[in-house]
């Protein structure tokens, strides 16, 4: 799983059959702190997130294993929204 | 599977229903010696073995939903054993 930060909705009325119904997102992957990241996501919404929340997202064929995104052609879904991330130990070097 | 100490706790109330009870952790990826190897990953703890500072056995890819006990859950990591000693 990584952290993202939702930046916005994709909209669209032509999709694949089992996409109907699904809200997609658009993700910008960010680190432990919310620090935005290269990398970005359009991954399923499985947990009503919204524009602006610090999500965790899955992705790769596990992200097809929620009720939401069973057996949907997807490789990134949303799976939790966080309230808090706490950094309580640190490993030297 | 690899080694991995557990440097964070991450707080979620709403997420899916598959991860219901099931506490998430950032794992640091650690050599055998304990230095650091990759960058830091959020892995599930479905048995709850893990708290701070410990030394755990994590597994990833599709393989880590096996960790819990439907079998099915949307996570790349899971925490799947408690590190006593490696003898």
């Amino acid at each position: 799983m990584i952290f993202a930060k939702v930046i916005g909705t994709i909209v669209s009325t032509q999709k694949d059959e089992k996409l109907k119904g699904k809200k997609l997102l658009l993700c910008k992957e960010v680190d432990h702190e919310g620090k935005p990241l290269k990398s970005y996501h359009v991954a399923v919404d499985a947990v009503q997130a919204g524009e602006g929340n610090f999500v965790l997202l899955s992705y790769g064929s596990s992200a097809r294993m929620t009720e939401t995104t069973k057996d949907a052609p997807i490789d990134a879904v949303v799976i939790a929204i966080i309230d808090d991330v706490q950094i309580l130990h640190t490993v030297k070097s | 599977m690899k080694l991995g100490i557990i440097t964070g706790v991450v707080w979620a109330s709403k997420k899916v229903k598959e991860l219901d009870g099931c506490r998430m952790f950032i794992l640091q990826p650690v050599a055998i010696n304990g230095s650091k190897t990759d960058s830091p990953l959020v892995a599930a703890d479905p048995k709850n073995i893990a708290s701070a500072g410990d030394r755990v056995v994590y597994v990833t890819s599709t393989d880590a939903a096996q960790a819990f006990d439907s079998g099915f859950a949307p996570v790349n990591a899971s925490i799947v054993a408690l590190v006593d000693e490696i003898a």
